[in-house]
């Protein structure tokens, strides 16, 4: 479904050059669940930004399905994240002057194919808060209501960048088990980035990463519940 | 370190610093500007008003002669055999007579009320063609103890072939000191340039035409004034001794004069609320206060703009304000740098503010005295304008700055370490998000983001408002002449009017018509004009504000101008009683002609001579289509003087409307361009999430920028009804103190036209806003903030 060919990002600032991704090639199916590991600088964030289309690569192919998101321009790659793609950041820049349900809503009123607001608030156990801002809810709370608000666009894809980690453990591993759920009762693509290994338990595949490059990929063939996660 | 580091932040925003420093030198230039330039005229004035014995106030009496004026010139006045209807007559027939009979009037006066001193004012109204241009001349014959004439430069015309003019009807003329001008084929040299203190400004009929290019208040010798071929018109000169003052004066005097025996007295009006004499006061005064006004709002404008910029400033530094606390820097070490650079920014606006102002108070000054006929001194710096200009808006902007940094320097180095955490949902975006709740996200969040920060918006609307407001009272300005004397003159025919010399019979030809004018009758106690027409007049059709033809109206009654409806307040229906002589007669008001130019009421021209005593034939005024010839007549008017005058005075609005137009779309962009910038930057996370979702440039636009359209458009509409109320407030307040007619008007298209205004400033502002938008990257979403 999401296809790598020779993939390499450069980033020049003023006369100096950082490769953050070489030559990278990955293939991930439909309906995976794949973290994406390895240490701070190590392109993981790169990785998921010109996978996602959030940035262009230097070179190289990046294919979803049949479209190849690394030649279109700026107003094709809006429309392609509008209609596949969901994100869920580390923070969860929720705005402040809307409620859980309208903070929900921001997402599924540029989706073709949403599910309700109601039922993703469900799904991710807040229908108690639904009328609550942000300021009145936990952070884990806000972290369920920035997943609800990619989940409801209904996306192909979700891509996740380290988003428990402004989380304790109670609440990482809560999170971390709605994200699993929508993976297999939606059969939604989760690409999840973390630095933290004990979470690749709950994946199907391993994906580590250093200094731009993929130094392993770890087939999980004993995928574990996210609450069996033993913390690291 | 810490003071390049306050710099550097600071010069990345230096177009909103910029934009700022444009704001606050306005309002320091409005108010040094209007402040010397008031007080460059008003010292001289005040000064020029004493040693000139100016009137306190005048007297209008009735030109008609009143039964105990008859008896008296029967009694005193022998050789007058046939006493004439006018008293202005009486002088052509007998001279000592005639003044006589007005030191007769002034002995009643004075008996009545012992405290008050008057003089006799006469003047004559001469007008003549010079090349292609018309001029009128109010020829002031010279007083003794009140209101003297005052010779800036030159000497006062000792011989007849003399005269003394304004040195702005000179200057606009191009005529210099003894150069000669030709009026009614007598050749005059000017030999003195002449003020009077009751003309400060040259206002001589209801017209609101001050023009100093084609009129002036003139002087000649005693003998020549005499000579002079136009009708006698004259005014009594007051002033009161000690014991009274202008609210006393006003009590005992003009509150009681009509329950007096006093007929022949019309009115009696106070220096200040004379407009040929007191509108210098208002504008003195009111250009005062206007100035203070609009520098205040310019100022609170601007210092909200301060305030939220600085704010937003030093909040982008709490980390490393954080960081310098908790490194053991003192609170008033690292403010230093903040106050410094702050007031080194804001010192030079002010202070450019206020030299600017004061190299443009001359020509302000200058521009005062295009119109006003008054001495001026050179303008000369003042400590308390210095103060009031510099000093305060600049203690006040490093106040409001010092406050930001201390209120943000009381927290602890741990709270400014870590993101602020903003509780933005406040009362009223809880409020209105509930009363908007149907709405899309996309029109909701319009609203709502503009809610969250309540000063910004503040500023916007009240902003948003004032522009509005001055483009409206701009645009209502347009064709004011139109509605006061073109539209009137359009709708007659008669080019020429004649009057005729009471000793030699009028002669009437052809297409010409007949018409009774009576300059001073008493209408319900008001002094009106009172015109006689023939109901199937060609030349002089009346017409109602829906343009149909109410001529015939007059054969039932009285047809009144719509000037004399508001400033006296009579409508359609009311009986009055019209009084000439001791004639009385009830008379409904039967229409109102769209007429703006003087309080008229017109009647049949038969009803009205037979009224008078006269035969029904009877009649004094000659209108024509075609030149008169002036040897048939006493005084021959063109209307196309007057018409010119206009045009010339419908060009100096045309210039001030601009200049508000433009201060009005100043105002506006500035605040919508800093805003708009602004309010990208508060929202550079959303909008990069927004991004990051898959909303498009345009939804983006609309959610960050869209309320400001929305609410711009709504300051716009709700600025229509304060202007109409403020154009009724100033129609009313002209009425009252002037008795004349200020027909500012809103009408529509004024809407239409400001809005679209509105929209290319908003469409021109918000383009830099909507390119920082798009500059905005997607990978911003992902940065730790909290919004």
């Amino acid at each position: 479904m999401i296809k790598l060919q020779n993939v390499t990002k450069i980033y020049s600032t003023g006369e100096v050059e950082t490769t953050a991704l070489k030559n990278v090639d990955l293939e991930i199916t439909e309906g995976e669940f794949v973290v994406l590991l390895g240490p701070s600088g190590s392109g993981k964030s790169t990785m998921l930004n010109v996978c996602s289309g959030l940035d262009n690569p230097t070179s190289g192919i990046i294919t979803i399905d049949q479209d190849v998101i690394s030649s279109m321009n700026s107003k094709e790659l809006t429309k392609f994240r509008r209609n596949n793609l969901g994100f869920i950041f580390q923070q969860y820049n929720l705005l402040q002057t809307l409620n859980v349900r309208e903070n929900v809503e921001v997402g599924r009123e540029v989706s073709l194919n949403p599910f309700t607001v109601e039922e993703i608030v469900e799904k991710v156990g807040l229908t108690q808060n639904i009328e609550k801002y942000p300021f009145q809810l936990s952070g884990g709370e806000q972290q369920r209501v920035s997943i609800a608000r990619a989940v409801v666009k209904n996306p192909k894809i979700m891509f996740c960048d380290e988003p428990t980690g402004a989380l304790d453990e109670e609440n990482a591993k809560e999170i971390l088990g709605v994200l699993q759920m929508l993976n297999r009762e939606f059969q939604t693509t989760i690409i999840l980035i973390t630095h933290n290994p004990s979470i690749g338990v709950m994946a199907n595949r391993i994906v580590k990463l250093n200094s731009g490059e993929i130094v392993d990929i770890i087939e999980n063939k004993n995928v574990k519940n996210a609450s069996e996660i033993t913390w690291g | 370190m810490l003071f390049r580091n306050v710099y550097r932040t600071l010069k990345r925003q230096y177009i909103q610093l910029l934009l700022l420093g444009v704001i606050i030198t306005l309002s320091s230039f409005m108010y040094t500007v209007m402040d010397y330039a008031i007080v460059g005229v008003k010292e001289p004035t005040d000064q020029y008003f004493i040693d000139a014995n100016q009137e306190k106030f005048s007297i209008k009496t009735l030109d008609l002669m009143l039964e105990d004026d008859i008896t008296y010139i029967t009694n005193n006045c022998p050789a007058v055999t046939e006493i004439p209807y006018t008293i202005s007559s009486l002088k052509a027939i007998n001279e000592s007579c005639y003044y006589d009979l007005q030191e007769y009037r002034i002995s009643i006066l004075t008996s009545e009320y012992p405290n008050i001193f008057l003089e006799l004012r006469e003047f004559k109204d001469v007008y003549f063609d010079y090349g292609d241009v018309s001029y009128k001349i109010r020829a002031l014959k010279d007083s003794n103890d009140i209101n003297l004439s005052t010779i800036v430069d030159g000497e006062k015309p000792l011989l007849d072939t003399e005269i003394a003019v304004s040195e702005m009807f000179a200057i606009s003329n191009g005529l210099e000191l003894y150069d000669t001008i030709t009026i009614q084929s007598t050749t005059y040299t000017i030999s003195g340039f002449v003020l009077f203190p009751d003309y400060s400004l040259a206002v001589f009929s209801n017209d609101l035409i001050f023009d100093n290019k084609t009129q002036t208040p003139a002087l000649f010798s005693n003998t020549e004034f005499e000579s002079l071929n136009a009708t006698i018109q004259f005014e009594l000169a007051g002033e009161y001794n000690n014991d009274y003052d202008d609210d006393i004066f006003k009590t005992e005097v003009i509150d009681t004069f009509h329950d007096r025996n006093l007929d022949f007295v019309s009115s009696v009006v106070l220096t200040i609320n004379n407009i040929r004499s007191g509108a210098i006061y208002a504008d003195l005064n009111g250009g005062r206060a206007q100035s203070i006004g609009l520098s205040l709002l310019i100022s609170g404008i601007a210092l909200m703009i301060v305030g939220i910029m600085v704010s937003k400033v030093l909040n982008k530094q709490r980390g490393a304000i954080g960081i310098l606390k908790s490194l053991g820097y003192k609170n008033s070490e690292i403010a230093l740098p903040y106050i410094f650079f702050i007031a080194i920014m804001a010192l030079p606006t002010v202070i450019l503010g206020y030299y600017l102002g004061y190299l443009a108070a001359d020509p302000m000054k200058n521009m005062f005295l295009l119109f006003y006929l008054l001495p001026a001194n050179p303008i000369q710096q003042s400590a308390l304008t210095f103060f009031i200009s510099v000093i305060t808006p600049f203690s006040f902007i490093l106040g409001v700055s010092y406050l930001i940094i201390i209120r943000m320097l009381r927290q602890k180095p741990v709270e400014l370490l870590n993101p602020e955490v903003s509780s933005s949902a406040n009362i009223i975006t809880k409020k209105v998000g509930k009363l908007i709740k149907k709405l899309s996200i996309t029109s909701k969040l319009q609203h709502l983001l503009l809610y969250r920060n309540l000063v910004k918006f503040a500023v916007f609307f009240i902003g948003m408002f004032y522009a509005a407001f001055l483009i409206y009272l701009s645009l209502g300005m347009v064709g004011i002449y139109d509605r006061m004397l073109f539209d009137y003159y359009d709708n007659t025919s008669h080019d020429y009017i004649g009057y005729c010399d009471y000793q030699t019979p009028c002669i009437v030809s052809g297409t010409q018509e007949k018409v009774l004018e009576l300059p001073s009758a008493l209408l319900d106690e008001e002094e009106v004009y009172i015109v006689g027409l023939n109901s199937n007049t060609v030349l002089h059709p009346l017409y109602d504000k829906h343009h149909n033809i109410i001529t015939s109206d007059i054969d039932s009654g009285l047809v009144i101008t719509k000037s004399l409806s508001v400033t006296k307040g009579f409508r359609i229906g009311d009986n009055l009683t019209l009084q000439i002589g001791d004639n009385e007669i009830t008379l409904r008001v039967e229409g109102i002609t769209e007429e703006y130019s003087g309080n008229k009421a017109y009647y049949n021209i038969e009803d009205l001579a037979v009224f008078i005593g006269q035969d029904a034939s009877h009649f004094n005024t000659v209108y024509s289509e075609t030149p008169l010839d002036a040897a048939n007549f006493m005084v021959v008017i063109n209307t196309q003087n007057i018409l010119e005058q206009a045009y010339s005075m419908q060009q100096f609005f045309n210039v001030m409307i601009y200049l508000m137009i433009i201060v009005s779309i100043v105002i506006g962009a500035i605040i919508i361009y800093i805003l708009s910038v602004m309010t990208v930057e508060d929202n550079f996370y959303n909008i990069s999430l927004f991004k990051v979702i898959g909303y498009n440039d345009k939804e983006i636009n609309k959610m960050v920028l869209g309320g400001y359209l929305t609410y711009g458009v709504l300051a716009f509409l709700l600025a229509i009804p304060s202007a109409i109320v403020s154009f009724y407030a100033i129609e009313i307040l002209f009425a009252q103190f002037y008795d004349l007619l200020f027909p500012i008007q809103f009408v529509w298209w004024h809407g239409l036209i400001a809005l679209l205004i509105y929209f290319i400033i908003f469409l021109i502002s918000g383009y830099v806003a909507k390119r920082n938008l798009k500059q905005i990257s997607l990978q911003e979403a992902m940065k730790m903030y909290q919004i």
